[in-house]
């Protein structure tokens, strides 16, 4: 794990955390800028409809995390290579963040960030509000692996594995919430 | 003494860093912007929820 305890490399694992985060950060809000690109085609369809829609697929969702659906999701079944941070470590770091923060790159293994996608797409929203969440879905990810830096605890990777299953649900259920407060008001 | 100075730093930083507390904080936040209907906070904090939600692969 890049940010647990039994660091060695010559660079300090606060610098390449800082420049993952960047990275994530990038990531993400590119993946927001294309959604925001996309959102234009479903301008048309009456807003409420759109904003019903977003709560179907959180309820969908909230459901696949609970075990009561079956739902595989597209996704990149595929690990970024540990080449990208064998030679140069700050631009391999960048780079590793980058890709994981579009969210398109390797495995994406909670149902909330399509519907985080789905619901940007469908809600139309300014260019800066929807590149807004886009930054914040980077900040998010990289939260977790400053929470590792910070925990310098040997037992973290259990600890996240057993928190996993209530981080999912607890976020599908408040995304489900939140979709369905959306609507109410529009 | 080492000993006695260490241990509540150390339960400090493990409930500092616990998992759950910022997937509770953002969710709140989240839910909160919504039924204020502040649609741009709120779709920032579901963006953080979604982002962390992918925790532990690195």
């Amino acid at each position: 794990m890049l940010f647990s305890p039994g660091w060695r490399a010559p660079i300090r694992q606060g610098e390449v955390l800082a420049v993952f985060s960047l990275g994530l950060v990038l990531g993400g809000t590119l993946s927001a800028g294309v959604v925001w690109l996309a959102s234009g085609l479903v301008a048309p369809v009456p807003a409420t409809a759109r904003a019903a829609l977003t709560v179907l697929v959180a309820a969908v969702a909230a459901a696949r995390e609970a075990g009561l659906a079956r739902l595989p999701l597209p996704q990149n079944a595929r690990q970024i290579p540990q080449e990208v941070l064998m030679h140069r470590l700050r631009t391999g770091s960048l780079r590793f963040g980058f890709e994981m923060g579009t969210g398109v790159r390797t495995y994406v293994s909670a149902s909330s960030p399509y519907v985080l996608a789905l619901g940007l797409l469908l809600a139309h929203l300014s260019a800066p509000a929807t590149l807004l969440a886009g930054v914040a879905f980077g900040a998010g990810r990289a939260l977790s692996a400053a929470l590792t830096y910070w925990a310098r605890s040997r037992e973290r990777d259990a600890l996240i594995a057993a928190r996993m299953t209530w981080v999912k649900n607890v976020t599908a259920l408040s995304v489900l919430a939140t979709a369905s407060l959306l609507l109410l008001a529009s | 003494m080492l000993q006695l100075t260490a241990l509540p730093a150390g339960r400090l930083r493990r409930a500092l860093t616990e998992p759950l507390l910022p997937v509770a904080a953002l969710a709140l936040l989240a839910v909160a912007a919504a039924a204020l209907d502040a649609t741009v906070l709120c779709w920032a904090a579901v963006g953080a929820l979604a982002g962390f939600a992918l925790s532990g692969s690195v």
